[in-house]
């Protein structure tokens, strides 16, 4: 190899590392914000927005709607890790907007964490929110979003289903259905073998600081997923229970996706 | 204390409780006793203080001779229907339990040792050993601890739980408490009405094999199969009316062995059918007229969907039709005071609906994907069309056994009043996630369905209740700590710093009481 050629390679390899770095930092939308923070609530003349500071800014996370909005709103008392996306859309209750955004209440009670900001009419929404503050108009907020899918002429022997979690959460109110689904499934197919894996996963915040979920939550969610599907009386597959720790692979991109468990249900022989 | 004392404070005791009693001192007429035999009629109408409860048997008459819910099948002389009495609601006002007293000088079956006094182990004719039930209607309920599955084999749980304070003395008691051979936690809770069952148990919207608050299994109906709502009682222990039936024979009527299927049968058929609802109110009049809202009385109750949402504009939790929100006045006096009386309760109806105050701090509440806090309405919680329960599994913990929001007598140098509950310090297990408002220690008057679950977020949670027939089975709570509906009011009104206006607790109280 040349000169030249090192030095050309080494472009591309800068090229890349920059690429990367971009995709870490802004994504395919946006610039990437990742950080832990208070959440903060503002009301509104309808439903009250949930926004959140870092570095001097601040964003834009969801507006109160109800149960089946796609992100729950954080928790005052508790700070909240925000893994979002700088969304191009004007902003909301003065906030840049965060979009997507997942957001996860951390365990810890926060006292800190207490802001409730009044309304004001320059911050009121300029849209229908999906739901009003108090009783619907008769349907649920985001219940049309995903209509049910055909039930499939057969069942497929072997089905996977992932689970996703907040950060070091276990299983929580938003689980009910997944698991009901699963259990669905495994009667449908009278399951002969359940494995269950669970995964540790990261977050890599905007600061350059890696937060690593606790040591053991890849086996607590993969023992407490067999535990429930067994306590809904799902009790003769065999179970095959594992744990991953994937909280190295953080990047800062979607490291949401990592905290998850994977339950495969398969088919009794009779049933295949 | 000395014994003159002592004497004298039962005198004093006495006297109160005379007082408290409504102008008929005697033992009132619609009082129900164990094995009466009389015929509970198709539709019967009972008078309390705002008006009229009304009964409705969809099966008809019932003839109770013979009846297990109505005879005196335990060993202590209870029926079912001496804690659920058709003119409390099928529930047990303290305005009647403090007419028994005095009727039968204590004697009365219902101030059986077993859980009718704060703890069996204190004299029987002292009205102080009954407090309990003289002062909030409150009955004792002795669960094991360590919690234990419906098999027997115990749950480990998640927190640890001691004795702060046990006025009741059944908490520290080395037969009945916590440390006894046989470890048990002494709570202390209002009975629930046996009426409108089809909403108490339905197994529609919100029903699923795990709980939507928690993910946790629901409990399963053993004879069907299928996951209850679990809304049945106060900490959801008793999954369906046969289970409910068979725990209260057993730990209420002392039954000797157990009921048999063909009693338990009889006694639910007669829980499916039986309907309660106030149909008249002071001052407002009749609420079962024809052409009136369709939210009031038992026979709409009964004709109406059980297990459907009701947050909403469609449905309405309440529905009132339109109807009363502005009627005429008229040179008819009478007829103006019931006019503006049905205002008001269309009025409360809508603070009740509409007005809007931040709910925080409330698990399986905040916890279940609104956020903490929410600015949402009543109607947010107490949501199932017609009854105000929760579609879903209704535990919730809204401060009214936990601190530092549970009613608790304050202490000072100038008062001689003395706390009446007991106060339990319960502490989440080092590796269990901290209550995520309460933190890791929690003070609480009752853990509810903590007691049941072994779960930390589960402490003070508490099933929320059917809002029917309640001008007729005061106190409120499940610690009965609302005396009345002006003080269930005033609780939510300091506990979630709304703000409410005195018109608007007036309204809500008239809207409540015609329920």
């Amino acid at each position: 190899m040349n000169a030249r050629q090192m030095i050309r390679g080494d472009v591309l390899w800068l090229a890349g590392w920059l690429a990367s770095g971009a995709a870490v930092c802004f994504g395919a939308e946006g610039p990437r914000k990742n950080f832990v923070s208070c959440p903060i609530v503002r009301d509104t003349a309808s439903v009250p927005c949930w926004l959140s500071e870092y570095d001097g800014e601040l964003y834009y996370l969801t507006i109160q709607s109800d149960v089946t909005s796609p992100v729950t709103p954080p928790w005052l008392g508790h700070r909240v890790l925000v893994e979002g996306t700088v969304s191009a859309e004007p902003r909301i209750c003065g906030g840049i907007v965060l979009k997507p955004v997942h957001l996860s209440v951390m365990p810890e009670p926060d006292a800190s964490c207490n802001t409730m900001l009044p309304a004001e009419e320059r911050y009121n929404l300029t849209f229908e929110p999906p739901r009003p503050p108090g009783p619907s108009k008769g349907r649920l907020a985001f219940d049309n979003a995903a209509p049910p899918r055909p039930a499939p002429a057969a069942l497929p022997p072997t089905k996977e289903f992932v689970v996703p979690y907040d950060f070091d959460a276990l299983v929580g109110f938003n689980h009910a259905r997944v698991l009901t689904d699963m259990l669905e499934f495994a009667r449908a197919v009278n399951a002969q073998e359940i494995e269950v894996v669970g995964y540790r996963g990261a977050a890599r915040l905007s600061n350059g600081q890696v937060m690593a979920e606790e040591a053991d939550m890849g086996k607590r969610r993969a023992e407490q997923l067999a535990v429930l599907l067994q306590g809904a009386n799902l009790k003769s597959p065999s179970y095959k229970v594992s744990w991953r720790d994937e909280s190295a692979k953080a990047t800062g991109v979607d490291d949401y996706a990592m905290r998850r468990a994977v339950v495969t249900i398969r088919a009794s022989a009779a049933a295949r | 204390m000395t014994k003159w004392q002592s004497t004298l404070l039962a005198v004093w005791l006495a006297a109160v409780f005379v007082a408290a009693a409504p102008q008929s001192t005697t033992s009132s007429t619609s009082w129900w006793s164990p094995g009466q035999g009389t015929p509970l009629p198709e539709f019967a109408t009972y008078d309390n203080e705002q008006g009229q409860l009304g009964v409705l048997n969809t099966s008809g008459q019932l003839d109770t001779k013979g009846h297990p819910f109505f005879e005196p099948i335990g060993t202590n002389g209870r029926a079912c229907i001496t804690c659920h009495q058709p003119s409390d609601a099928m529930s047990l006002s303290v305005r009647s339990i403090r007419e028994r007293w005095t009727a039968t000088g204590g004697k009365d079956p219902l101030f059986a040792a077993v859980d009718g006094m704060n703890c069996p182990n204190l004299p029987s004719d002292d009205p102080r050993s009954h407090s309990q039930l003289l002062e909030r209607g409150l009955f004792r309920v002795a669960l094991p601890w360590p919690p234990q599955r419906p098999d027997g084999t115990p749950i480990d749980p998640e927190f640890t739980i001691d004795v702060v304070r046990d006025p009741g003395g059944c908490n520290t008691d080395p037969r009945y408490g916590l440390n006894s051979a046989t470890p048990t936690i002494s709570v202390y809770r209002r009975p629930r009405p046996v009426a409108n069952t089809k909403y108490t148990t339905h197994q529609n919207f919100g029903v699923g094999p795990f709980i939507g608050k928690n993910g946790m299994p629901a409990s399963v109906d053993p004879e069907t199969g299928k996951p209850t709502s679990m809304n049945l009682m106060s900490d959801a222990r008793a999954p369906t009316l046969a289970i409910q039936a068979d725990d209260a024979a057993k730990n209420h009527l002392q039954i000797a062995g157990k009921l048999s299927g063909a009693q338990v049968a009889r006694i639910t058929e007669f829980e499916r059918q039986v309907y309660i609802a106030q149909v008249a109110r002071r001052d407002a009049g009749s609420l079962v007229e024809p052409d009136g809202p369709p939210a009031f009385g038992p026979r709409n109750l009964a004709a109406d969907d059980a297990g459907v949402l009701g947050n909403n504009t469609t449905r309405y939790v309440f529905p009132l039709g339109g109807k009363w929100a502005h009627l005429p006045r008229t040179a008819d006096e009478t007829a103006n005071v019931r006019n503006a009386s049905r205002e008001s309760i269309a009025r409360g109806h809508d603070v009740f609906m509409f007005r809007t105050f931040w709910i925080k701090d409330s698990m399986h509440l905040n916890s279940v994907g609104l956020g903490n806090p929410v600015k949402r309405t009543c109607a947010t919680c107490h949501g199932m069309h017609m009854t105000g329960m929760d579609t879903a599994n209704g535990w919730m913990d809204i401060g009214t056994t936990n601190l530092p929001w549970a009613t608790e007598v304050p202490l000072n140098p100038w008062t001689e009043a003395k706390p009446q509950m007991p106060l339990f310090r319960v502490t989440c297990k080092p590796g269990v996630r901290p209550h995520p408002f309460l933190g890791r220690i929690i003070y609480t008057q009752d853990p509810g369905r903590a007691l049941i679950s072994g779960l930390c977020n589960d402490v003070g949670t508490i099933v929320m209740e059917q809002f029917r027939g309640l001008a007729a089975r005061a106190p409120y709570f499940s610690n009965g700590s609302a005396a009345t509906l002006r003080e269930l009011v005033d609780f939510y009104d300091r506990r979630y710093n709304i703000g409410y206006s005195d018109q608007e607790k007036q309204d809500l109280v008239n809207f409540l009481g015609a329920l």
